[in-house]
């Protein structure tokens, strides 16, 4: 480069002008909501197609090949259970009418409904079902659920291909299976009302293949070439679907990848229909904006985050340690990293999990506590000299983008009160994922669970329990041990009675609270808002986007787009009248 | 010259191979597990276990690598509607495979997810390959012959402007004004129609070409300006050539020289994936395929992504090499 030539700020300023004058508007307003065309009709209207979207893709529509947390809504519509769970999270019946538990437990009887079919017009009988679960749960499935139907008897020989069927599951005549267990499973049912043991079509055949088009009961079915990976999923209503009346809708599309301000310039403008993900500040200004508030909604709170520290590694060997850390983190600064979707939490299952004692004990800030704890564990700490504590720096890792990335910076602040000195290392999430289930690795991390199934066991057993330890990919990331909480989930998991299990989990949740594995600090909820035309939407205790019932009232044909015309020729007077101004200031 | 090109041959399959070879290494010897990627960062266990065990994770690295090469370019059946199972993988012409495997996390044929990226990343490159040249090579062209004017100020203030911002900006800025607020072009997403697919690919060629229009400016501005006070440019003027003309026919073709090498490296560069700008326009190309691939560690469209990328590199670095003697009657003479 040889030179350049002087100041053009002319132009900047121009350029400038032209694009604030062109968004005419404060930097950041939402558009008005487009309204409803009947408001104040409450009865359902039958049509339209109703329009998702999210930042991330699915990998694969397969009940046996659940990979991904996105792909739940598309399975949950193509796919109907023998049960459900309702809006509370509760086990309901849906491809069966009915069930009996038999055998002291030990034995599910499901009676089918009938004249229930397939998107191929198949109806769907008991061998459909033993089929199904052997498709899901056979030597080649990726299924990544499997374990969590280790009670089936002969599921261990089946899965290995030791044995050509699964004992566990019998078909009693067309409309009656038999779930056979071996022993009593207090989490068969809710596990059950996942996704993966959902019927599919004939075409599906005795043993996953990745080479499928999905087929089964749900309420939508697929279309063929109804999807390409990266960009979109297209679904049509099932005529045939066993509900009277549902759905209502015509069919959904869901698009994939979008960029997160992408997402709400199309969801202002009416081409999404419903908004999940969101930019930070965006929550913010949905949230406050008295527009808006009436159409948005947090989910229920399924998921929990804390502090994980490694028993096996020290100082964290040292309970007293443990317990000072528990003690020393003011979880309030931790919610306002994220005041919308943060809630300060000291317990391991959070409230919307049925079975959630809100009387038994929790962890709590008491700075005295955490500072006598360390003095206790032999570690001293003077806050006035800032002198003693822990002698040795302690690695810390957090992932790029994740929440921790922020709530380290107080968790540092906070464990430096008592003398314990983290260092930060930021690494990459499949890294992160690694180092934290990978023993002798991690100290301390940040750590979150999400609910796959609501029973309080899908937070204890994977956590806590010592059988989850495994040298690599470890769920229970505190390697803790403890024969005694071992003993107390096991029973608790056998125990079909709620109130004795409610009582088992009550003194589970003491020993995790005082022995602290980890410092629980908050739940996390998403917030979900929709267009006004978006009728009986609501959020659900499991599902995201659970549109079985919902129903669209726009406007017009064209509805939002036609709304959003005049905008359109706003903005353009806009620009042009920008450059107007520009070319006079020059 | 036949015995150069063998030479330029082998050498590239050398680059191809050792790329992809290092790909490899890289992406096993990294402190992450697949297994648990594929299975979810809450599967138990035994579950990730069980995936690592079907995708053969578990066996020994030299094993894996062995039967990647195997499988990578064999001899086979042709490829037909109907397909043994043992090549349903496979993609090539006639006899000849070319097996890349099985994407862990999407559960599909590499070759047939990159035969299905590569066509969108060629049409995004080639049409902000054309932009950039373009806008590029007109605009330094003019500003050089009229140095010091007002042409000349402003073509540099933009090119500085358009070098400076990052690409993530102009794209994002772009969508808000042509597409948000005057609607005139999609927002993103690659369109289903022809028509579709040329309106959709309006915004992100001209974000990449912004950047590149402004680099090319300046490079064509700078070379123009040396060749302009050149003896034979003095020379073809005094014995009476107009002015487009020298401009044009002496300076202009000799400053293009130079840039055909950007212009190549550029173009394949921008065919290895136009990552960011495939990000914020949803574009469903090799850098969306890429990307994807790596923060997901699927392994086999890693290595497929780079291999696609090592070999546009590589070809374009080729045909550069055979295009200097065609451009420059020096070369051709040595």
């Amino acid at each position: 480069m040889r030179s350049i030539p002087g100041s053009s700020a002319l132009l900047f300023a121009a350029f400038s002008g032209a694009l604030a004058a062109l968004s005419g508007c404060k930097a950041g307003d939402l558009a008005a909501p487009l309204p409803a065309a009947h408001a104040d009709d409450p009865a359902p209207r039958r049509g339209g197609i109703l329009r998702l979207s999210s930042f991330a893709d699915i990998r694969v529509i397969d009940p046996a090949n659940v990979a991904d947390g996105l792909v739940p809504e598309v399975n949950n519509v193509l796919f109907a259970g023998l049960v459900d769970y309702d809006e509370a999270g509760r086990v309901v019946p849906d491809l069966a009418e009915r069930w009996e538990v038999l055998d002291d437990g030990k034995r599910f009887r499901f009676v089918l409904r009938r004249g229930a079919r397939f998107h191929d017009g198949e109806e769907v009988t008991a061998d459909d079902v033993k089929r199904s679960v052997e498709r899901a749960l056979g030597p080649g499935a990726p299924n990544p659920y499997a374990s969590f139907y280790e009670s089936l008897v002969g599921f261990a020989a089946f899965q290995s291909g030791k044995e050509d069927a699964l004992r566990g599951v019998t078909v009693e005549g067309r409309y009656v299976v038999d779930f056979r267990l071996s022993e009593r499973d207090a989490t068969f049912l809710p596990v059950l009302a996942l996704q993966p043991l959902r019927p599919v079509c004939r075409s599906a055949g005795r043993r996953y293949s990745d080479a499928w088009t999905p087929c089964g009961a749900g309420p939508f079915r697929f279309v063929e070439g109804g999807t390409e990976h990266g960009r979109h999923v297209s679904v049509v209503r099932h005529e045939g679907y066993h509900k009277p009346g549902l759905p209502h809708l015509d069919g959904i599309t869901w698009t994939f990848l979008v960029n997160l301000a992408t997402e709400r310039f199309k969801f202002e403008r009416g081409d999404i229909d419903v908004l999940h993900d969101f930019l930070q500040a965006d929550v913010t200004r949905l949230v406050r904006d008295p527009r808006w508030r009436p159409f948005g909604a947090f989910d229920v709170e399924r998921q929990i985050g804390g502090e994980s520290m490694n028993t096996e590694i020290p100082p964290f060997d040292n309970v007293e340690i443990r317990r000072a850390v528990a003690a020393a983190i003011d979880r309030e600064h931790y919610r306002l990293v994220r005041p919308a979707n943060i809630r300060p939490f000291g317990s391991p299952v959070p409230p919307a999990v049925p079975g959630y004692d809100p009387a038994a004990p929790v962890q709590r800030f008491d700075p005295a506590a955490a500072l006598e704890h360390m003095r206790k564990a032999g570690y001293p700490y003077d806050p006035a000299t800032r002198t003693g504590g822990w002698p040795h720096p302690i690695p810390y890792y957090v992932y790029r983008t994740g929440l921790a990335e922020y709530t380290a910076q107080i968790l540092v602040q906070e464990l430096a009160r008592i003398g314990l000195r983290l260092e930060i290392h930021v690494v990459n999430y499949p890294t992160y994922i690694a180092f934290t289930g990978r023993r002798g690795k991690a100290p301390i991390t940040s750590y979150g669970w999400q609910q796959d199934y609501p029973h309080p066991h899908d937070f204890f057993d994977p956590l806590f329990h010592s059988h989850s330890i495994a040298e690599e990919s470890s769920n229970n990331t505190a390697f803790y041990r403890n024969p005694d909480l071992d003993d107390l989930l096991d029973r608790a998991k056998r125990e079909l009675d709620p109130a004795a299990q409610k009582v088992l989990y009550a003194e589970a949740q003491r020993i995790v609270c005082d022995e602290a594995p980890w410092a629980f600090t908050h739940t996390f909820r998403f917030y979900d808002v929709h267009q006004p035309y978006v009728r009986g939407y609501r959020p659900h205790a499991v599902w995201t986007h659970r549109v079985q019932e919902s129903w669209l009232d726009r406007t017009g044909a064209d509805g939002p787009r036609a709304l959003l015309d005049h905008g359109r020729r706003e903005a353009l007077g806009a620009l042009l009248g920008s450059a107007r101004d520009a070319r006079g200031r020059r | 010259m036949m015995r150069r090109l063998a030479r330029r041959l082998a050498w590239s399959a050398f680059v191809v191979w050792a790329t992809v070879t290092l790909a490899f290494v890289v992406s096993n010897v990294l402190p992450q597990d697949p297994a648990r990627m594929i299975a979810g960062a809450q599967a138990r266990p035994k579950d990730v276990e069980r995936v690592r065990a079907q995708l053969g994770l578990d066996r020994p690295l030299y094993v894996q690598y062995t039967t990647f090469l195997r499988r990578l370019v064999h001899v086979g059946p042709a490829l037909g509607a109907s397909r043994p199972e043992a090549h349903a993988t496979c993609g090539g012409a006639g006899p000849l495979h070319v097996d890349l495997g099985t994407s862990y996390q999407k559960r599909k044929a590499v070759v047939a997810l990159i035969s299905d990226a590569l066509p969108r990343t060629l049409f995004l490159a080639a049409t902000a390959t054309l932009l950039q040249l373009v806008l590029g090579v007109a605009s330094g062209t003019i500003a050089a012959a009229k140095r010091g004017t007002v042409w000349d100020r402003g073509t540099v203030a933009v090119t500085l402007l358009g070098i400076s911002v990052p690409t993530y900006m102009i794209g994002i800025l772009l969508q808000w004004v042509f597409a948000d607020r005057l609607r005139l072009l999609p927002l993103d997403g690659y369109g289903r129609t022809p028509l579709e697919h040329v309106t959709s690919v309006i915004l992100p060629a001209t974000t990449l070409g912004i950047f590149g229009a402004a680099w090319y400016t300046r490079l064509v501005r700078d070379e123009m300006i040396e060749l302009l006070h050149q003896d034979h440019v003095r020379t073809a003027r005094a014995k009476g050539a107009g002015r487009l003309a020298v401009v044009v026919r002496h300076a202009l073709r000799n400053a293009l020289v130079p840039l055909v090498t950007v212009v190549a490296l550029d173009f394949g560069g921008l065919l290895g994936g136009a990552i960011v700008t495939e990000s914020v326009f949803r574009w469903p190309g090799l850098g969306s395929l890429g990307v994807g691939a790596v923060l997901d560690r699927d392994g086999p469209v890693i290595l497929g992504s780079v291999l696609v990328t090592a070999i546009v590199v590589v070809v374009m670095s080729l045909a550069v090499d055979l295009a200097y003697p065609l451009l420059d009657p020096r070369v051709r003479a040595r």
